[in-house]
C-alpha cells in the first residue's frame, strides 16, 4: 500500500497509560548469584502489578491481554486472573501494533501488554543447533552445519560487508556502545552502569569479528509490562498519557534463510516503507523526532536504522554519529535508557517504557530536553517496524 | 553411513545426498531460478516443479566473519564462516580455513570444494579460486 492512501485514524487513537519492569539490576545479580527468582511468567506478574499501579486502575479494568512470545496466552490470563474479552500474544512491537488496532476497532477498551523472560537462569540457548527461534528463523540455525551458529554473528556478517562497503572503521562502530553506556550511566534500571571509553571498547574481546563482546545485548532475566487504552479513557484517568502518533510495519521474507534481505539489502526496503507508513500516519518526520530507540540486539542495528528510517543518507551513518552525536548532548539522542546493550535485555519491551518515561519528563540528567516525540524502530529478522510516540 | 546434518524438510534430503557425493545440486525452477534452502516451491514463479541441477561452484565472496568463541562442538576458535553469491543466484554460507582470512575481499572469486564434517558427513566449503592465469600453476 502507498503511504499516502493510508487510513490515518489510527493516530493517536490509543495512549500508554501505565508502565512497569521489575528491578533489573536486582534480579541480574540473584540470578549471578545461583537464585532463581522467578520463571517467566512471574517476572511477568510483578511487572503487570506495577504497570496497573502506575495507570491507577485495578484488574477488573482490563479487558484485553497480550503476553510476549516467551509465555502462553492461556496460561498467563490464568495467573494474571485475567478473563479478558480479547487478547493474544505477539512481539514487544507487534503487541503495541495489536492493542492499537484493538481499541481502534472497539475490541478491548483498556489492554494489558505483560512480557516475562526467565532467559539467563533458563539459560536460553541464542546459539547452536537449538538456538531458540530457529522453529520460526531458519536462517537461526540452518547453516550450523559450517559452523556458523548464534544470532550475532549475522549480524556480524551484515556489519562486515557494511564496512567494506562504506568504508567504516571498528572505531566508527565502536561509538554506538560507548553511548549507550554513558546513557546507561545516568539510568538506575540499567545493569551496566560503568562507562567505556573507546579505547575500553578497542580492548575487549571479539566473539564473531567484527563484533566484540560490548556490541552484543546483556542476557538477563526480567519483566516488563504497558497498560494501553482509549485517549479518553486515558484523560478520565487523570494521569500522563503518552500517544501512539504513528505505526508502520513492512516483512522481507523473501530469501531470509539464505541472508538475501540483510547482505543484498540492509533491510533498507522494509525500513523505508515502515518509515513512510508511520511518518505519514503522524504527520510527521525524522527531524521532528527527539529521541530515537533502536531495538539492539547488537550495535550494527544502529547503522541499518539511522538509514532505513531516513535519519541520514545511504552510507552516512558513521558519519553521522561523529558528527551529531548520539549520547548524553548528543543531536539525535538514541536508546536513551541505555538499551539491550546495557540497560537490560527486554526483546524490545523496555525501550517501549523507555519511550514513555522520556515523554512523561523528569527524568535527571537522563532526561532529553523538551522531548514532545520519541521514535521507536525494529527490524528484527527482516520485520521493520516503527513506532512514533507523542505526548 | 554415519548420521548427517539435521534435515529442516524433506527437501533436504536429495541436497544433502548429492553433497555426500561431493557433487552438489539444488532444485531448479523451469522458471530458471534455484531454490535455497530447498523447499516446495519456487518463490519467484509459485511451481512446485523442480529438477535437481549440479551448481557450477563458481561464487563471489559477500561477507565474512571470525568467530574468536566456540559454540560447536566441531568448530574451535577461531574459525572463518563467509556468505557466497553463487553463480546460480542463491546465496550460501559455508566456511573456509581461517588462515586465508587476510586474503578476502567483497566480491573474491571462490570456488566450492569438499571437506569431511568431524560428525562424519561431507559438507561443501569455498576456496579462493586460483587467480587468472594461474590454473596451471595450481594443477
Amino acid at each position: 500500500m502507498e503511504a499516502g492512501s493510508l487510513d490515518k485514524s489510527l493516530a493517536r487513537g490509543a495512549a500508554v497509560v501505565g508502565i512497569g519492569h521489575t528491578d533489573w539490576p536486582g534480579d541480574y545479580q540473584r540470578v549471578r548469584k545461583g537464585e532463581k527468582p522467578h520463571d517467566s511468567y512471574g517476572y511477568a506478574a510483578a511487572a503487570f502489578q506495577q504497570a496497573l499501579r502506575d495507570a491507577g486502575l485495578g484488574r477488573d479494568d482490563i479487558d484485553g491481554l497480550i503476553v510476549g512470545p516467551t509465555t502462553a496466552y492461556e496460561r498467563m490470563g490464568e495467573i494474571l486472573g485475567i478473563n479478558p474479552r480479547w487478547g493474544g500474544q505477539g512481539d514487544a512491537v507487534q503487541a503495541i501494533l495489536q492493542a492499537c488496532m484493538a481499541i481502534h476497532s472497539g475490541m478491548a477498551e483498556v489492554i494489558a501488554l505483560v512480557y516475562g523472560n526467565d532467559q539467563r537462569s533458563a539459560k536460553t540457548q541464542y546459539g547452536g543447533p537449538e538456538a531458540s527461534g530457529g522453529q520460526n528463523f531458519l536462517s537461526y540455525v540452518y547453516h550450523s552445519p559450517w559452523g556458523l551458529t548464534s544470532q550475532g554473528a549475522l549480524y556480524a556478517l551484515m556489519v562486515n560487508r557494511y564496512m567494506q562497503l562504506h568504508g567504516m572503521t571498528m572505531a566508527d562502530l565502536g561509538r554506538v556502545a560507548v553511548a549507550q553506556r554513558q546513557w546507561a550511566s545516568l539510568n538506575p534500571n540499567a545493569i551496566m552502569r560503568k562507562p567505556v571509553s573507546l579505547e575500553d571498547y578497542l580492548a575487549s574481546e571479539f566473539i564473531a569479528e567484527p563484533l566484540r563482546l560490548l556490541d552484543y545485548c546483556l542476557i538477563n532475566d526480567g519483566g516488563v509490562a504497558l497498560i494501553v487504552t482509549t485517549p479518553s479513557r486515558a484523560r478520565r484517568l487523570g494521569r500522563p498519557a503518552v500517544h501512539i502518533e504513528g505505526a508502520g510495519r513492512a516483512d522481507l521474507n523473501r530469501e531470509a534463510t539464505s541472508l538475501g534481505p540483510r547482505l543484498l539489502e540492509f533491510y533498507r526496503p522494509a525500513q523505508k516503507l515502515a518509515a513512510q507508513q508511520s511518518y505519514a500516519m503522524a504527520g510527521l518526520g525524522p527531524r521532528d523526532m527527539d529521541a530515537l530507540l533502536v531495538y539492539d540486539s547488537f550495535s550494527p542495528h544502529i547503522f541499518f536504522a539511522l538509514e532505513g528510517f531516513g535519519y541520514c543518507d545511504i552510507g552516512d551513518a558513521a558519519g553521522f554519529i561523529a558528527r551529531t552525536g548520539i549520547g548524553v548532548g548528543g543531536g539525535l539522542p538514541v536508546n536513551t535508557g541505555g538499551g539491550h546493550l546495557s540497560e537490560s535485555y527486554m526483546q524490545g519491551w523496555a525501550h517501549q517504557v523507555e519511550a514513555v518515561r522520556q515523554l512523561r519528563g523528569g527524568l535527571g540528567e537522563r532526561q532529553v530536553p523538551g522531548c514532545r516525540r520519541v521514535h521507536y524502530v525494529s527490524d528484527v529478522a527482516g520485520k521493520a517496524v516503527s513506532i512514533i510516540y507523542g505526548s | 553411513m554415519s548420521s548427517g546434518p539435521r534435515h529442516y524438510s524433506p527437501y533436504d534430503a536429495p541436497m544433502w545426498e548429492s553433497i555426500g557425493q561431493r557433487r552438489m545440486t539444488l532444485q531448479q525452477c523451469e522458471c530458471g531460478s534455484f531454490r535455497y534452502p530447498p523447499g516446495p516451491a519456487c518463490p519467484d514463479c509459485g511451481s512446485l516443479r523442480y529438477a535437481w541441477v549440479p551448481l557450477s561452484g563458481r561464487a563471489r565472496l559477500l561477507s565474512w566473519t571470525i568467530f574468536h568463541r566456540q559454540y560447536l562442538p566441531a568448530y574451535p576458535a577461531p574459525t572463518l564462516v563467509v556468505a557466497a553469491q553463487l553463480e546460480e543466484g542463491p546465496i550460501m554460507v559455508a566456511n573456509m580455513d581461517v588462515s586465508i582470512a587476510a586474503e578476502l575481499a567483497l566480491d573474491r572469486p571462490l570456488v566450492m570444494a569438499y571437506a569431511d564434517h568431524p560428525d562424519g558427513y561431507v559438507i561443501p566449503v569455498f576456496r579462493l579460486s586460483a587467480p587468472a592465469g594461474a590454473a596451471t600453476a595450481a594443477a
